[in-house]
């Protein structure tokens, strides 16, 4: 008796706890059922050639501030546009959007189309098999190629094939910016070589530009250590482990015979106490926070970051008298070089998975979409927004509107082939004009890392790490300058650089460099 | 009771290392506070570092809460939370009663399942498959159901009901109750404490539900509270890439963090003296 009763009881809970959670989910799975039906549906109707409703497009990337759809106006004009469905999701955190991309191409929940982080992950989801040749289409994506350019898809290729988009070619943001004032304050010129720009570091600490009497401002500060990045190219080297043609050959910042003098003249800047002592431990934005705040007189950082209307006005809360100007690279032995600039840099690349190839019309939805961005009208709106809302067109010049301000930040989005960067930026950001100018014309050395592949049983994370360990014991006199042979030997024998090394020069040769 | 000059030294060192940890613990809260209702220029003036504000402006909220994404994800939140930790509750219950019956056949070997789910989990890529193939993706449900028991929780509740005493059931029986009439009007009065405490855990935990709602959910309509903050958060940890970027000042991220941890934060004070009756597990209890 008392047994029956027992499993009885155990009965009546599982049944409960069936009927519970069926009962919860019921409702939505037969929602998101009927969803697939009308979705298979569509596709069969529009498979055989008749008129199909709008095509869904899952598209997925990493950045932030998009508004909900029913707010989202350049996915209205788009999905008007084009026929489609757009259902865009970024993710703030890079990780985060690793994890979901993982595990949706994983799991066969493949979005239409993707971004990837850089070409090593392109490679890896091309051995995966993962993302689509896009060699054969490329007659269908005439119009991405004539936006960004035929040179630009070298990016993108692998072994002869092309497997992605990347966006149209950027232009370098970053320089040395200095306070003006702090300068006529203690009666110094900008300095235009390396050496009075050492002594301007080491004046901006000692002799108390901001007038307050205390010793507690920097000379220099940046984030790690491309903060010397102009010191490195006022030697004629790129930054640490970088690709470059020197003298007509192809040539690794690391052995290039002056790496070692600028990592002495680095060092010299470094023992003065001038420089900012956390460069290293400097994330995201420190460095700029510090600038902003008065803490220091020279910075390594972007335009954006240092003049846009936002900064700006945070700089004249703090500091009325604060007048950040832009500084030439100064001069050295190796001449005069801003930080590298990378010929096979990309902003952004994004792939169509191989899974889409048996789904003609999403595919050629796909197509359309990155067609349309690419094109005239839509190039306009995924840049500016509206027009006559968002700006308004006279002739061939764009006016912003003030709801280009409030509006239309998110936009560049869905800008998946870029933009056409300096006239943008320069309808954008018409007070920063002149910093966005001088920035893009600085001399730069230009390095190739973009177009590398890294080889098998070589890990780029650990090597990098390990340089940038070794580059700081030099800089922070822990090792000595003499010991830098011996740092590349380890750097070969332990890191399989050599490896590296070979590839690298292989893979650039076959596109025609240093021959 | 006459206190020895010994007690009283030892209480006033307790006293003083319990301050200190309670000061410990309410001084960041304090500074989120203070920052998110500073105007930003002071912020940037004096450092960042102010317990207590010169000025005070509301800006930073007025903006949170008029043109940002989390009023809309304060409701998901909330939404999520409420049938969440419903059904948790129902379902853990009914897990951990019969559990906690010696009569229950197969009593071990239910409890061993229960236990495995303790040490070994699929992990990312079946779940995510799971949560697929029963069409819960872009849907609240893939905020709930997932995790709709912990099983740790069971266990505590189990052990609750088992240091209830035998008599009660008994008599209850004899008095002519069922199963569920046991359950429902004798058991559940009397395991108020354990059903608030593990309760909370819940709440809290659908509160700050990020992470399924990241792999699970795409539609931004559907975002929980966390994601958003988080989302405000992140942005100045990044160097910018794109210049059309609005970076967020310190006030708001400040004050994005409050409006996501208030509400639970106003709720914690009262549950709070039930835990030490509802959390003890395997130990003797008063």
């Amino acid at each position: 008796m008392k047994r029956m009763k027992a499993v009885a009881v155990m009965l009546s809970s599982i049944v409960l706890i069936c009927s519970v959670v069926a009962g919860c989910s019921s409702g939505n799975s037969s929602n998101s059922m009927n969803k697939k039906t009308a979705g298979a549906l569509g596709e069969s109707i529009a498979g055989s050639g008749e008129s199909s409703g709008p095509v869904k497009l899952d598209i997925i990337e990493t950045g932030n501030n998009l508004p909900t759809p029913d707010k989202d106006f350049i996915k209205q004009a788009i999905d008007k546009a084009i026929q489609s469905d757009l259902n865009l999701t970024v993710y703030a955190s890079g990780d985060d959007y690793k994890n979901q991309l993982n595990v949706r191409l994983a799991s066969g929940n493949f979005p239409d189309l993707f971004q990837v982080s850089d070409r090593a992950a392109l490679k890896q989801l091309v051995e995966q098999g993962l993302v689509l040749d896009l060699t054969p289409y490329t007659d269908k994506l005439q119009p991405v190629k004539d936006f960004i350019g035929d040179e630009s898809l070298k990016k993108t290729t692998i072994d002869g094939k092309v497997y992605a988009v990347p966006k149209a070619p950027s232009i370098p943001y970053n320089t040395y910016w200095i306070r003006k004032d702090w300068l006529e304050k203690l009666g110094l010129q900008p300095p235009s070589t390396i050496d009075e720009f050492l002594k301007v570091v080491k004046a901006f600490a000692e002799q108390d530009p901001d007038g307050n009497g205390k010793k507690d401002t920097l000379g220099l500060t940046g984030s790690k250590l491309s903060t010397f990045a102009p010191i490195f190219g006022a030697f004629g080297v790129g930054d640490p482990n970088t690709f470059y043609i020197k003298d007509g050959k192809l040539t690794n910042s690391l052995y290039d015979p002056a790496m070692k003098d600028a990592l002495g003249f680095i060092k010299k800047l470094v023992d003065t106490g001038a420089v900012d002592p956390e460069i290293m431990a400097n994330t995201g934005l420190q460095h700029q926070e510090k600038a902003i705040k008065g803490q220091a007189g020279i910075i390594w950082v972007d335009w954006p970051n240092l003049s846009k209307d936002q900064f700006t006005e945070q700089i004249k809360k703090v500091n009325p008298n604060a007048n950040w100007i832009q500084l030439a690279p100064p001069l050295g032995p190796g001449g005069q070089h801003d930080g590298p600039y990378d010929l096979g840099g990309t902003t952004g690349i994004y792939a169509i998975p191989k899974a889409l190839e048996n789904n003609k019309d999403k595919l050629q939805k796909v197509f359309d979409l990155l067609n349309y961005v690419s094109g005239k009208e839509g190039s306009m709106l995924v840049q500016f927004g509206i027009n006559g809302t968002h700006y308004n067109l006279e002739g061939d010049k764009v006016t912003p509107t003030e709801l280009m301000g409030k509006e239309a930040g998110f936009t560049w989005l869905y800008q998946f082939t870029g933009r056409p960067e300096m006239t943008y930026l320069q309808t954008k950001f018409a007070p920063q004009s002149k910093y966005i100018q001088f920035a893009n014309s600085q001399p730069r050395i230009q390095i190739l890392n973009g177009f590398l592949t890294n080889p098998e049983g070589y890990n780029p994370a650990d090597t990098i790490r390990f340089i940038e360990e070794e580059f700081v014991k030099f800089i922070y006199g822990k090792s000595p300058l003499t010991k830098y042979d011996s740092f590349l030997k380890t750097l070969e024998s332990s890191m399989n650089f050599k490896t590296y090394m070979d590839a690298s020069t292989k893979q650039l040769e076959e596109l025609g460099y240093g021959k | 009771m006459v206190k020895s000059t010994n007690d009283r030294i030892a209480n006033a060192v307790v006293f003083i290392i319990l301050l200190v940890c309670g000061l410990v613990a309410v001084f960041p809260l304090l500074y989120v506070l203070s920052v998110s209702l500073t105007p930003f220029s002071e912020v940037l003036k004096n450092g960042g570092f102010i317990l207590v504000p010169r000025s005070i402006t509301f800006d930073a909220y007025h903006k949170l809460l008029m043109e940002s994404n989390i009023p809309r994800a304060f409701g998901v939140t909330v939404l999520v939370t409420v049938i969440g930790t419903i059904l948790n509750m129902v379902i853990t219950a009914l897990m951990a009663y019969p559990l906690s019956r010696k009569q229950l056949p197969g009593r071990n070997l239910f409890l061993m399942m229960v236990v495995f789910t303790l040490l070994f989990s699929g992990g990312i890529i079946p779940t995510y498959l799971v949560v697929k193939s029963i069409g819960l993706l872009d849907s609240i449900w893939a905020m709930i159901l997932p995790n709709l028991v912990w099983s740790f929780n069971v266990l505590i509740m189990k052990s609750f009901y088992e240091s209830l005493p035998e008599e009660l059931f008994e008599s209850a029986r004899i008095d002519g109750a069922k199963e569920f009439r046991i359950l429902l009007q004798i058991v559940a009065p009397l395991s108020v404490p354990v059903t608030l405490t593990i309760g909370l855990f819940y709440m809290v935990g659908h509160w700050n539900e990020f992470f399924q709602a990241i792999m699970y959910v795409t539609d931004r309509t559907l975002f929980p509270l966390q994601v958003v903050v988080r989302e405000i958060l992140i942005q100045t940890q990044q160097p910018l890439e794109n210049a059309d970027n609005m970076t967020p000042s310190e006030t708001l991220q400040m004050a994005s963090v409050i409006l996501a941890s208030l509400p639970i934060i106003m709720v914690y004070p009262f549950l709070q003296k039930h835990f030490t009756k509802g959390m003890l597990l395997g130990s003797v209890k008063g």
